[in-house]
């Protein structure tokens, strides 16, 4: 596929500090791309510099193949849902949605034909003659994305617009958008900071911290092979556990885990070398007796809580560690608090983070 | 307590009405009165009004004053406008005092004002006429005409500008169909001001228009010293109908000019 929208070493400073720094990416045509982070880490700023917004303070962004150093807003093939929705508040449901049209000058007739499908596939055929005020917010919602994507855009840019619904409501639209996507084939960037968002609707994520990608990659790749402890720890629940390399057995690297030990698969690891490993909590099983020749950490029940399917654990190991167990309910006998429990795992489900 | 606190409050504000509108009332009821010195009731009248509308000096004020008032309204509503335009907009060396700078005319004398121009008009060895009291005008309304815009912009979700912009209109389709018919009701009340502030100025018209060139109030000043005139009154009473008019046409956008949202 071809590349749709591409950042080279793109930079934005505000005053003295980037609120984006040194991004480079490539957006193909079609894909579902989601810029996922923490607040404050540059994705509205990265999705302003490609609507036009924003001028990068270094680099350069290229739609469609063309250089937008110095293209305005307006002559980008781009369009944009505002996370406020910004509808035009003194024009109706139709005049907004026209309102790109008729800047493109496209005939009456074609308009009212446009803008009524759009209507109809965002299901709100009835309300072309109602003020954006007369809306509940989630129609509001659905009348910017037509706004949006009546004209065609190669490319549209949403910046949280599902954050101002209620879960419900956002479940239901996050299903609407993606089919939506998928029978227009636009090429969709959108920003969120709700990772379960992120991973049931993209075909890839770009997770950014401070202005940098800390990775990117398809959302199976993201949850299940973390490369840094931001994107671990950011994306699901996990156990981030640090140590010394204390020796070299066979395939294995053992690491010291307070005064007990895990292991990790080697790859050229010396003794000595501290790293960090993260194991997802339902990677990890409890027994009442030791297993031999594993992975097995002696610790006591410290809390449980049971959330309908899944029971969570944690389980003191010692020297002031805890690991996080989830487990599905029928899976488990039922274990009181303060019962002696040995944890463990495959090392081949952990994952060794860079720092 | 609270009770009494109320009434008293209630009293209070009767008398603040009373001391508002009873002059304005009793003037009123004079215009009616069918006695020449004004000062006891002997009678119904439309006399004064006949009076008034053949009173062709009278007239003629009135054409220079509404002639000055347009004028005026029109380019302080503009130049207002436009200034406060740029002041919600950018941001440039300086800002801070010209900021400063538009509050001078709000709170200056405008005997200070009037001198100024004659100076000036002096200096350039102008004559006086007409248009020669409009800048006067123009310089002490233009303030408030961008206070009240810049008002309205503060209430004006940025956001709305680039969604324009992002669906593709530019610099200049962006201001005429989405800033200003949102910004149009402070525009209006602007306006408004402007028109009101103009047509009741006397310092400033009294001293640089020229002669025969009188304005309303000054030939009502002209009039008054040699004794109140029930057509004066009845002059009065036809202004205040009009600008009760007009307040109540535009009244309803200058009671909210921040909120946002409305037609
Ligand atoms: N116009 C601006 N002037 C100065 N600093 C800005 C401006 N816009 C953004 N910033 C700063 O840049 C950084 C990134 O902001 P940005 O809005 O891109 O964050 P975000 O990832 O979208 O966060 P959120 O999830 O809260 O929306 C922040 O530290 C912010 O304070
Ligand atoms: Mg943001």
């Amino acid at each position: 596929m071809e590349t749709m929208v591409q950042l080279d070493n793109v930079s934005k400073k505000f005053d003295e500090s980037y609120a984006v720094e040194n991004v480079s990416l490539n957006i193909k045509s079609g894909e579902f791309l989601t810029l996922l982070g923490p607040s404050g880490c540059g994705k509205t700023t990265t999705l302003r510099m490609i609507a036009g917004f924003e001028k990068p303070t270094s680099g350069s962004i290229y739609i469609n193949g063309k250089k937008m150093d110095n293209i305005e807003p307006y002559h980008r093939e781009v369009n944009t849902v505002f996370q406020s929705y910004s509808l035009f508040p003194h024009m109706t449901v139709f005049d907004n949605i026209a309102f790109g049209l008729k800047m493109k000058k496209v005939k009456k007739e074609e308009i009212e034909e446009r803008v009524n499908k759009v209507l109809k596939m965002v299901q709100l055929a009835d309300f072309g003659k109602r003020k954006p005020k007369q809306l509940s917010g989630g129609q509001q919602q659905r009348v910017a994305i037509a706004r949006a994507i009546v004209n065609n855009p190669s490319v549209l840019l949403l910046d949280e617009p599902l954050g101002a619904l209620d879960l419900k409501l956002r479940k239901q639209m996050q299903l609407e958008l993606k089919h939506l996507q998928q029978e227009l084939n636009i090429t969709f960037i959108y920003v969120t900071h709700d990772q379960e968002e992120a991973l049931t609707m993209s075909d890839r994520i770009v997770v950014m911290n401070a202005g940098k990608i800390e990775q990117a990659g398809t959302p199976y790749e993201i949850y299940e092979k973390p490369q840094t402890r931001f994107v671990a720890d950011f994306i699901g629940e996990t156990n981030i556990i640090g140590g010394n390399v204390t020796e070299i057995k066979e395939n294995y690297a053992a690491l010291e885990f307070g005064s007990q030990e895990v292991y990790v698969p080697n790859n050229n690891y010396q003794t000595g070398e501290k790293m960090f490993i993260s194991v997802r909590p339902e990677k990890i099983h409890l027994h009442t007796v030791q297993q031999e020749g594993k992975i097995s950490l002696k610790g006591r029940v410290k809390e449980k809580v049971y959330i309908g399917s899944l029971v969570k654990w944690i389980i003191d190991v010692g020297n002031g560690n805890e690991v996080k167990v989830q487990q599905s309910a029928s899976d488990v006998e039922d274990l009181a608090l303060d019962t002696e429990v040995f944890v463990s795992w495959n090392p081949d489900n952990s994952v060794v983070l860079k720092q | 307590m609270r009770q009494r606190t109320k009434r008293i409050l209630f009293g209070y504000s009767l008398l603040i009405f009373a001391f508002f509108y009873v002059p304005i009332i009793i003037l009123m009821m004079f215009s009616f009165n069918d006695s020449k010195i004004g000062t006891v009731w002997t009678g119904f009248t439309f006399d004064w009004y006949v009076k008034l509308f053949s009173n062709t000096q009278m007239f003629g004020a009135l054409q220079n004053s509404l002639y000055i008032a347009v004028i005026t309204t029109v380019l302080a509503t503009i130049l207002g406008t436009m200034a406060a335009l740029v002041f919600h907009r950018y941001n440039f060396p300086g800002k801070k005092a010209i900021d400063f700078l538009f509050y001078i005319p709000v709170v200056i004398p405008d005997i200070v004002v009037a001198v100024a121009l004659l100076a000036i008009y002096g200096f350039l060895d102008m004559t006086l006429g007409l248009i020669t009291a409009i800048p006067g005008h123009v310089a002490i309304s233009i303030s408030f005409v961008m206070f009240v815009v810049l008002a309205r912009l503060a209430g004006l979700d940025d956001s709305l500008e680039e969604a324009a912009k992002d669906l593709g209109a530019n610099e200049w389709q962006t201001f005429w169909r989405i800033t200003f018919p949102l910004i149009f009701p402070g525009v209006l009340a602007g306006a408004l001001l402007a028109f009101t502030i103009s047509i009741d100025e006397f310092v400033i018209s009294f001293f640089t228009t020229g002669p025969g060139s009188n304005t309303l109030p000054v030939l009502v000043y002209s009039m008054v010293r040699l004794g109140v005139s029930p057509e004066i009154n009845a002059l009065s009473t036809i202004m205040i109908l009009l600008i009760v008019i007009a307040v109540l046409f535009t009244g309803r956008k200058m009671i909210s000019p921040n909120k946002k949202g409305e037609e």
